[in-house]
């Protein structure tokens, strides 16, 4: 495949594994093969493809896992594609490169959640429901209101606990494959993503608690 | 016991509830800006084995020679303002941050001050001296500086702020949109090729995606600021353009000239003959050259017309 033919390629898939939600692009492997050899190359056009496909995934999650911070989450997606850029030599094909890439996703925002930790914040239901769907302002207030209570919180959880479940919202993967992007066993992979949707029932239930006491 | 292959479940979360966010066209950009200043990726195969361990050793000992001889990373000055700054410096690559009741000076080497407003991010870039770069991710800062124009440059979401020997307010909101204002000199307001040039006494709105607006100055009547907005980010169109015209002041010509290079073609003779109403087309400037956008034609305009802004 031409790299010239590589942004017509991905803009004619639209669904699929990095589809959930109707962005990115369902590459086969011979296709990612092909991209991932012009990054290699340091073709422009091949890396921008990448790019392409994967920003709105790469910045959501980052975006949840910051407690809708926008500012780290777009920090944090330059980082993910400047790394997937220099470190591309080392991704051998032994894994899915959606996999590779979730590791670099979950090691640059760890890594950014240590850096900050000390000016964490905590968004308010409010303000992650605007955050996350500017576009739906007055539109359907009641389901604003209860993503909104959702997301404040997921972003209330502890990072260890926070990645899993935004990962495991986002990518249809196994407890095998969230192991290898979350460098631990599937066995770490199910008991935190347990303790985490406990944890997020509880909040949910004391958020939905104090909305409707207002 | 978890089978591997299994899917975990979804949880307490259902779907719709964490939708997927567009990542904002500016992370490009500066990927782009850091991808132009790093060398492109070598390919591994142009070295054979033999030559990466030797080289490995040449690398381990002049790493060892530069740490224990390294100089220090370029750093400015940092003093408090208001409130309780925790740092006397920033370094290249460091960012700052003040919270709601901070504010903080950094002295830009020796050719002026930047104040940090509260709720404010800024980044040092570059130190250098052919090259003082900040990076203002939102927030509001206020630069004083005294130095050769290009020197000093300020990256917002937007546009950047490029110095050419000024003082300046410049502000960015968490979407990324900004305004600048200009106290003394002149500052370019500068993104991907399309350039506001901002006087003292003038502002311009800035917005991703979108670059630099048109700037006017503070005393333009209402109703032409409405109008300029709707032009540069807007679906003003025909109307905001009639606007724009028919509030002009003669002073309001630094709108228009910007103006003239950003409507279609057809547009231009309506301003030009706008412009030469307020006023006359000074000698040595053609018409018809200032119709074809001809840059020297615009700059030589320009600079006659500076002297009623």
């Amino acid at each position: 495949m031409r790299t010239s033919d590589i942004r017509r390629h991905i803009n004619l898939k639209k669904s699929g594994r990095w589809a959930v939600q109707g962005n990115g692009a369902n590459l086969s492997d011979p296709e990612i093969n092909e991209i991932v050899e012009g990054c290699r190359r340091g073709d422009r056009e091949a890396f921008r493809a990448i790019y392409e496909a994967y920003k709105d995934k790469v910045y959501s999650i980052a975006l949840y896992f910051f407690h809708g911070d926008q500012t780290e989450a777009g920090d944090a997606t330059q980082q993910v594609f400047l790394k997937l850029l220099t470190s591309i030599g080392s991704f051998r094909g032994d894994s899915e490169f959606s996999t590779w890439l979730h590791r670099l996703v979950v090691n640059t925002c760890l890594d950014g959640s240590r850096r900050s930790k000390s000016r964490e914040r905590f968004a308010e239901p409010e303000e992650m429901a605007r955050i996350a769907d500017p576009a739906s302002q007055g539109e359907d207030m009641e389901r604003q209101e209860v993503a909104g209570r959702v997301q404040a919180a997921l972003a209330s959880l502890p990072p260890k606990l926070r990645m899993p479940v935004v990962l495991r919202h986002f990518e249809e993967l196994s407890y095998a494959e969230m192991g290898e992007a979350l460098q631990c066993s599937a066995g770490t992979v199910a008991s935190r993503l347990n303790k985490g949707h406990k944890m997020l029932a509880e909040k949910l239930a004391k958020l939905r608690e104090v909305a409707t006491r207002r | 016991m978890k089978m591997p292959d299994e899917k975990p479940p979804l949880g307490p979360i259902e779907p719709g509830q964490l939708p997927l966010v567009k990542a904002p066209d500016t992370i490009w950009r500066s990927i782009e800006a850091a991808l132009d200043k790093k060398p492109e990726p070598r390919r591994t195969s142009l070295f054979a084995a033999w030559q990466w361990a030797a080289a490995s050793v040449l690398v381990i000992g002049a790493v060892g020679a530069w740490y224990a001889t390294r100089p220090e990373l370029p750093s400015w000055q940092v003093s408090r303002l208001e409130g309780s700054a925790a740092v006397d410096k920033i370094k290249v690559g460091e960012w700052l941050q003040t919270d709601g009741n901070s504010r903080a000076r950094i002295t830009v080497g020796d050719i002026g001050v930047v104040d940090v407003e509260p709720n404010t991010r800024i980044r040092l870039v570059a130190a250098s001296p052919s090259e003082h770069r900040l990076t203002l991710a939102r927030g509001e800062i206020s630069a004083t500086v005294s130095a050769p124009p290009r020197l000093f440059l300020v990256d917002t979401p937007a546009s950047t702020a490029v110095d050419l020997g000024c003082a300046y307010k410049i502000k960015t909101d968490q979407s990324g949109d900004g305004i600048l204002r200009v106290t003394s000199g002149w500052v370019s307001l500068e993104w991907k090729g399309r350039e506001s040039l901002v006087p003292a006494g003038a502002n311009c709105r800035t917005r991703p995606g979108t670059g630099p607006g048109t700037p006017y100055f503070d005393d333009a009547p209402e109703a032409l600021q409405q109008a300029l907005s709707a032009f540069d980010f807007g679906k003003g169109g025909e109307e905001s353009l009639g606007t724009v015209l028919a509030q002009a002041r003669v002073r309001d010509t630094l709108s228009l000239w910007h103006v003239l290079s950003r409507v279609e073609p057809r547009d231009r003779v309506r301003v030009v003959d706008r412009m030469v109403d307020l006023v006359p087309l000074p000698a040595g400037v053609a018409r018809d050259k200032a119709l074809q956008l001809d840059p020297a034609t615009l700059k030589s305009w320009r600079e006659e017309l500076a002297w009623k802004w």
